[in-house]
């Protein structure tokens, strides 16, 4: 028998970014609210402390951040006819665990959608005629704009330090920085990194062929930088340990850094680690929640009933959450019934090794996880589609986010996998190998999906997440032309081998691409095609709220966290100046 | 693998082995011919007014035990030449130093960093302490602290304080009285550094003082 323990105002489900602001902004208003975390606690001292913290081994390799595989698995399959099989090990994508979720471990890449994006079926549509789209592809509309959300950016980029250059001055072109981003109401509140040597020759290469090169907007600190929560972040010191890893200096923007110590202040919130939620409890009537249940470290269950339920964990588990909870009805790919798990899509990566000179040398360790140069050229729809047959982009990066021995050794084809010609050519191109990276919209398609694994169950007893997914042919069309294009860049920087890699199908899960995993648990304006309403409320139980990439209807070429931080002080705003004066739907 | 075998291979790769040393040897001299002008520099100063830096930092570069002074014997040249320069330059205030190395030319302050990094810097004995304070010392040093969002120093400046070449100058064995006043001068942005402006000033002052304890007792790898 669970022990039902004292009602509390709010329990948050997931102390990653989404859960400790949500907790913050609503613990303020005196809220009694208890955040339920699975992981562990850690801080940045003594938890990612070097040297210990820089362990290639531990945390690249064997994913020392991740959620467990021996306890939740995920299965995975490519059709919707084939049987899927448990993932034994993370490699294609990354779920975090623990106090911070990804934001401990992610690069700080920290950027903001486009206008189009959040209109993208009306605009894709308007511009293009229905035609483009293909017939399974199902794209949708947000239901929030992007001058709705400005406001929300701006705050989420001010609380983390974004390091940056303005492209585009409410609608004022500013030189410098991107000129095809969205309209921002003012500065970054940082100047942008500095630019890695790879980084310069791509700039001179992209100029020369008339594209529009410019730093990425970074959350590792350019200089010393106190946010509006009066927490200091220190200057990044270039070590190349992003990814994978805690920061050591106080250096990239955390929850631990920019948020979780204003929270942890606060009587009203109350942090419990090691607390696995097994479902979110609806009364009789299936229309409000009553609270979760957990299991704690000694595996003892607990029964917390809450008044209300924000669901702010890793965004596959969120859709697994209210699978598991019975809230919203579970997707059907063959009659399109039910919303739950819905519009599963991805990124699109690809990648093209430009091999240069040998008297060329890039030092790409000196790098951090967001300081690369990029051009927003063939990004989202910022170039015209008419005559290209597919909708879509990637932005295009030059720069390392690390060059860390294990992992990076680039070698040109033909080369043999090991031995002393392989270990020949490591010695060659290790530093004199610019890698571009292309991060590609990941469209949504009626075959894509998340779902209940009919056969398989973590050690709860509880059915895993269940993964239905391969690249739309529309994406794979979209990757081979805009690598193409990156390519033309390469061999403008003067590379000895350019390598064309566009994404092909299908999608495996055996090597890394991005853990930019996104909807199942969709925005919209329709209770028929969404599960949350503009808001982040679940059409179907109002008092449970979900924040999470598993928001978004399709993915844009765009690193999800700027936009997800924007989801969650607009939600905050939300709950705030209306759902707590009258609790209820929101729409 | 045959006598013959080995031979062969030896054989291809005397030439190229030849002609390594010779370009070894070539580099290596012209580092001695800068390091003995660094020497005469040290022991004499130079005509255009830069006085003997063994005044006061030792021929040996030990300075001595008041920490008036710092301990340059082994510290990285990078480096030095890097705070000479910024003396030179002003962006590192200093009365005494600022003539000294405006007194030196470009070529000149590379020769004097290039001799004190050569030397071997040896362990002074220290005064006692309280085993307390070098101990918090030693924590800040090794895990910092989470309540001052501290990180720990070794982060940057490497394990027991042995340095990061070529920028983050080595602080193991180093006079306590200087790591101290070098950190009240990061504190009150006279001496200024990105990187050690936020540390400096959320330290307390007995934790500098402790700090400042750790790293004069800690013992560089590979110090003789």
């Amino acid at each position: 028998m669970p022990q039902t323990l004292k009602e509390v105002d709010v329990v948050v489900i997931g102390v990653g970014f989404a859960g400790s602001i949500l907790a913050k902004e609503l613990a303020a208003t005196g809220l009694k609210v208890v955040g339920l975390e699975r992981g562990h606690t850690r801080h940045s001292v003594p938890d990612f402390q070097a040297p210990a913290i820089h362990d290639e081994l531990k945390y690249s390799v064997r994913k020392g951040m991740m959620q467990d595989v021996t306890r939740e698995a995920m299965t995975f399959r490519n059709q919707h006819r084939e049987v899927a099989l448990p993932m034994r090990q993370w490699e294609a994508f990354l779920p975090g665990t623990g106090l911070g979720g990804c934001g401990v471990h992610w690069n700080g890449q920290a950027w903001r959608y486009q206008v189009a994006d959040f209109i993208y079926k009306t605009h894709i549509e308007q511009r293009y005629g229905k035609k483009i789209v293909d017939p399974d592809l199902r794209i949708q509309d947000w239901g929030v704009t992007y001058q709705e959300l400005e406001p929300y950016y701006d705050r989420f980029e001010y609380l983390l330090g974004v390091c940056g250059k303005a492209g585009n001055l409410n609608g004022k072109i500013e030189q410098g920085g991107n000129p095809l981003e969205a309209p921002r109401s003012r500065e970054y509140p940082n100047p942008p990194m500095k630019e890695q040597y790879a980084g310069a020759l791509f700039r001179k290469a992209a100029t020369d062929l008339g594209y529009h090169p410019f730093l990425q907007p970074s959350a590792n600190m350019t200089r010393p930088y106190t946010n509006p929560e009066g927490l200091t972040l220190n200057p990044c010191v270039y070590c190349g340990f992003c990814e994978r890893y805690g920061c050591e200096h106080f250096a990239k923007a955390s929850p631990q850094t920019v948020i979780l110590p204003v929270l942890m202040k606060n009587p009203n919130f109350e942090l419990r680690t090691e607390s696995q939620v097994l479902r979110i409890n609806l009364d009789s009537s299936g229309k409000k929640a009553t609270g979760v249940n957990y299991m704690d470290a000694q595996g003892r269950e607990f029964e917390q009933p809450a008044s209300l339920v924000l669901l702010t964990a890793f965004a596959l588990n969120d859709v697994r959450m209210l699978l598991l909870s019975g809230i919203g009805k579970p997707y059907d790919p063959v009659t399109e019934k039910g919303v739950v798990g819905r519009n599963y899509a991805y990124q699109t990566q690809s990648y093209v090794p430009a091999f240069l000179k040998e008297d060329i040398h890039l030092n790409s360790f000196m790098a951090a996880g967001a300081s690369g140069t990029v051009i927003d050229d063939f990004s989202a729809d910022n170039f015209d589609h008419s005559a290209l047959g597919f909708i879509g982009g990637c932005y295009v990066l030059c720069g390392s986010t690390n060059a860390r021995p294990i992992e990076f050794h680039p070698t040109p084809p033909g080369t043999p996998r090991w031995g002393r010609q392989w270990k020949e050519a490591v010695r060659r191109h290790y530093n004199h190998t610019a890698v571009f990276n292309l991060s590609g919209t990941s469209t949504a398609s009626r075959w894509n999906y998340l779902d209940l694994d009919p056969t398989y169950r973590d050690a709860w007893g509880l059915p895993l997440l269940r993964m239905t997914f391969d690249f739309p042919e529309n994406d794979l069309r979209m990757s081979r032309y805009v690598t193409n294009k990156a390519s033309e860049i390469a061999r403008r920087m003067g590379a000895t081998t350019v390598v064309d890699e566009p994404r092909t199908g299908p999608f495996t899960t055996t090597t890394y691409q991005s853990t930019h995993n996104t909807g199942g648990a969709i925005i919209g304006s329709d209770p028929a095609t969404s599960v949350v309403n503009r808001y982040c409320q679940t059409w179907d139980v109002p008092n449970v709220f979900v924040v999470g990439a598993c928001n978004y209807p399709q993915n844009s070429s765009y690193n999800p966290t700027g936009t997800l931080g924007a989801l969650i002080y607009w939600t905050a705003d939300a709950l705030k100046s209306r759902y707590l004066k009258n609790p209820g739907p929101l729409v | 693998m045959t006598r013959n075998h080995i031979l062969r291979n030896t054989a291809l790769a005397l030439p190229f082995a030849g002609a390594l040393l010779v370009s070894f040897s070539t580099a290596q001299s012209a580092a001695t011919d800068s390091t003995q002008l660094g020497a005469q520099i040290v022991a004499q100063g130079t005509a255009n007014g830069a006085i003997a830096c063994a005044r006061c930092h030792g021929f040996d570069g030990q300075a001595d035990g008041s920490g008036a002074f710092p301990k340059l014997a082994g510290q990285f040249p990078q480096y030095l030449a890097k705070q000479l320069r910024a003396y030179a330059s002003g962006t590192r205030q200093n009365a005494l130093m600022e003539p000294i190395a405006k007194g030196l030319k470009d070529a000149e302050i590379d020769s004097v960093a290039q001799y004190y990094a050569s030397l071997h810097p040896s362990t002074l004995p220290s005064r006692p302490v309280a085993a307390q304070l070098v101990a918090r010392g030693e924590q800040l040093a090794k895990l910092g602290d989470l309540n001052l969002r501290v990180q720990a120093c070794e982060s940057c400046h490497g394990p027991n304080g042995q340095g990061e070449p070529p920028a983050v100058p080595y602080l193991a064995g180093q006079y306590s009285h200087y790591i101290n006043f070098q950190i009240q001068m990061f504190r009150q942005g006279i001496r200024k550094s990105q990187q050690m402006q936020d540390p400096a000033h959320s330290l307390r002052e007995p934790d500098i003082v402790a700090v400042a304890a750790y790293f004069e007792r800690a013992s560089r790898n590979g110090a003789k």
